[in-house]
């Protein structure tokens, strides 16, 4: 292949088809959502044509949702004052209304997007009562942003986070001495490392108490992977951060070398296989009949949660070390039970 | 239909271009005259080139052809799961199926659980006889074909040839022949069991994630080969990156035909050929370069978490 500088029509491209993902990743979940495997009242909004997804993403829309709101729940409950969310990329996502609705306590929540989609997102809660309605009346609502009284939504490009998008959040109540959470669902991604990690040092350097939780793609190398790269790239879609974050080792020390206390990584395989309530086991097998086994396994092993926190103050890691999974498997009797054949 | 009518249909197939809703029609009643004197246990003489799931793969199921010789130089068994998850089940079936009528003693077909009604609804052959018929009769057409496929074969009674594996429920190879095959397949039971087990590294039996079928350890299937006075079982129904898989001592291969499986898996294929003597000859294939690939006008891609 010719080496060639990327244009900036090759880039307006990928940027619109980065921002497309957006549109994927709502219809994905629309579609777990009708099937049964999510319960969320609020996508319906955000995606009008209801598209059926095979079992197996499906699945895997249910192991990334209930994954990442465990995560975000147990960092909600940490007792160490007020607490701020920062969705970088947050898209259609619909997480604030639903941690609101379930009354979750939290003191604020940004969602930071490309305009193109703060607009749209905008001119759905505008829309929709419901959905106004949470965010509150004395909320004032702009073309491309809105600013409530516990949500903030603005616009902006997270290549420029520190210069642009921190002063921008701290001026709508961004507040630097409170424990805040960063939410990357598949955002950081599609950055130049060196974009994305800019963010992840200022959160280092510049709060006392912070968390991150990312959800994204790993083993780029291995057969799937690279068809996996392929398939993606015939869609103008570049995973910029995969190689130089490849596994789970590297996506704990992407934190670690930054200054961050703690950090843990592991693949979808191992959340629903050790994580997820043998119960929702049972239930999710019902919804449908999952025939895709090794693949399912493939895949699954190709997405990663990683999250990381950094606190000043030794006596705050144990609050910190509380948000983590539950270990289903450990407090079973073998799972494979056996029967007898002759 | 004459001979030469079917030879037509095969060469238009050949080019994965469809024939019409009569002609699949007609086919599928030759082929059910074929499948109705087959046994649960068809004997099959070597040499023979056994074949794992397809799925649709069409392009890729003409690269096993070239690798593997055509049908009917080459004596073909093909393990099951011809349709459902590729583009081109339809075509796919259909070829394999006028090959069977055409030349009966040169391929044998054994039904997989995607051969299923309830299977073929959810994984893509439902909507791909719709999309391309504009209606449901082919897909009726071909479940009822289903229905009458044979459910295992024995290579010189040596080497059994299964899509799944074994059933608890099941000991001989007699036990396999009285079974009433002429039906959807059920949810449990011997029939069942065979299109949807799993051989794994445990001793005896397992319940299976998938939640049809069983698991099943070495020593079922020691015990099942000397019962029966076996070398090998060979099935398919599992995915194998390396295209084929041998476990306990060489005592059971999975062999895996679709290259690029679901085009995301990013796994080679393999056949497996025997001789006259039974030694055999694994052939690693992958899937057709993109230019012969002939993709759907509708950007076919694969689903990713995004």
């Amino acid at each position: 292949m010719a080496f060639r500088t990327l244009t900036d029509e090759d880039l307006s491209i990928q940027d619109h088809a980065i921002r497309g993902t957006n549109e994927d990743a709502i219809t994905s979940k629309l579609s777990a959502v009708n099937a049964g495997y999510i319960q969320d009242e609020y996508v319906k909004y955000f995606h009008k044509r209801p598209v059926k997804r095979s079992p197996l993403i499906n699945r895997g829309s249910y192991v990334r949702n209930k994954g990442l709101d465990t995560l975000i729940i147990k960092f909600l409950e940490i007792e160490d004052g007020r607490k701020q969310i920062i969705s970088l990329g947050a898209g259609f996502d619909t997480r604030y209304f639903n941690l609101k609705s379930s009354l979750r306590k939290f003191y604020k929540y940004f969602e930071i997007d490309f305009p193109e989609i703060t607009a749209k997102k905008v001119a759905i809660i505008r829309k929709n009562k419901t959905l106004s309605e949470i965010i509150g009346d004395d909320a004032r609502i702009g073309d491309t942003e809105i600013y409530g009284s516990d949500y903030c939504l603005i616009s902006g490009d997270l290549r420029d986070f520190i210069e642009d998008l921190i002063p921008r959040l701290e001026s709508n109540g961004f507040d630097r001495s409170l424990s805040t959470l960063f939410l990357s669902e598949c955002v950081m991604i599609y950055m130049d490392p060196t974009n994305s990690n800019k963010i992840v040092e200022w959160i280092g350097t510049n709060l006392n108490m912070a968390m991150f939780i990312v959800y994204e793609q790993i083993l780029p190398n291995d057969a799937f992977g690279s068809v996996m790269l392929q398939n993606l790239k015939y869609r103008n879609i570049e995973l910029r951060g995969i190689h130089a974050y490849p596994d789970l080792e590297s996506q704990k020390d992407r934190y670690l070398s930054r200054g961050w206390t703690h950090a843990e990584a592991i693949d979808m395989n191992e959340i629903y296989d050790l994580y997820i309530d043998p119960k929702e086991h049972v239930r999710i097998s019902r919804l449908e009949m999952l025939d895709e086994l090794e693949e399912w396994r493939l895949l699954a092993s190709h997405y990663c949660i990683a999250w990381a926190y950094k606190v000043s103050n030794e006596s705050q890691i144990v609050l910190y070390d509380s948000v983590k999974f539950e270990n289903y498997k450990e407090k079973l009797p073998d799972h494979s039970i056996k029967i007898t054949g002759d | 239909m004459g001979q030469s009518d079917l030879d037509g249909q095969i060469e238009k197939l050949r080019k994965c271009e469809l024939i019409s809703e009569n002609e699949v029609k007609e086919l599928c009643r030759k082929a059910r005259e074929v499948l109705i004197e087959e046994s649960n246990v068809q004997r099959v003489d070597a040499p023979v080139t056994i074949c794992g799931d397809i799925h649709g793969q069409f392009y890729d199921l003409k690269e096993l052809f070239k690798v593997g010789g055509d049908c009917p130089d080459t004596n073909y068994l093909f393990l099951g799961d011809f349709v459902d998850r590729g583009f081109y089940s339809v075509e796919t079936f259909l070829l394999l199926l006028a090959l069977k009528v055409r030349y009966p003693d040169r391929i044998t077909l054994i039904r997989g659980n995607h051969e299923s009604r309830q299977i073929t609804q959810v994984y893509g052959f439902y909507d791909e006889c719709l999309r391309k018929y504009g209606s449901v009769n082919v897909w009726r057409h071909c479940c009822e074909i289903f229905d009458y496929m044979s459910l295992s074969a024995i290579i010189e009674n040596k080497i059994f040839c299964v899509h799944g594996g074994l059933s608890p429920v099941i000991g001989s190879l007699d036990q396999i022949r009285t079974i009433d095959r002429k039906q959807e397949v059920p949810h449990d039971g011997a029939m069942c069991d065979l299109l949807w087990s799993d051989p794994d590294d445990i001793e005896g039996w397992g319940i299976s994630p998938r939640g049809a079928g069983y698991l099943f350890g070495g020593d079922i299937v020691a015990q099942f080969l000397q019962h029966n006075n076996l070398d090998l079982i060979a099935r398919a129904h599992q995915l194998v990156m390396e295209g084929y898989k041998l476990m306990f001592n060489n005592t059971i291969v999975t062999v895996w035909s679709a290259p690029n499986y679901c085009y995301r898996c990013g796994n080679v294929a393999a056949i497996l050929e025997l001789d006259d003597k039974l030694n055999k000859n694994y052939k690693i294939f992958e899937a057709a370069p993109q230019d012969v690939r002939g993709l759907p006008a509708k950007k076919p891609a694969p689903d990713y978490f995004l």
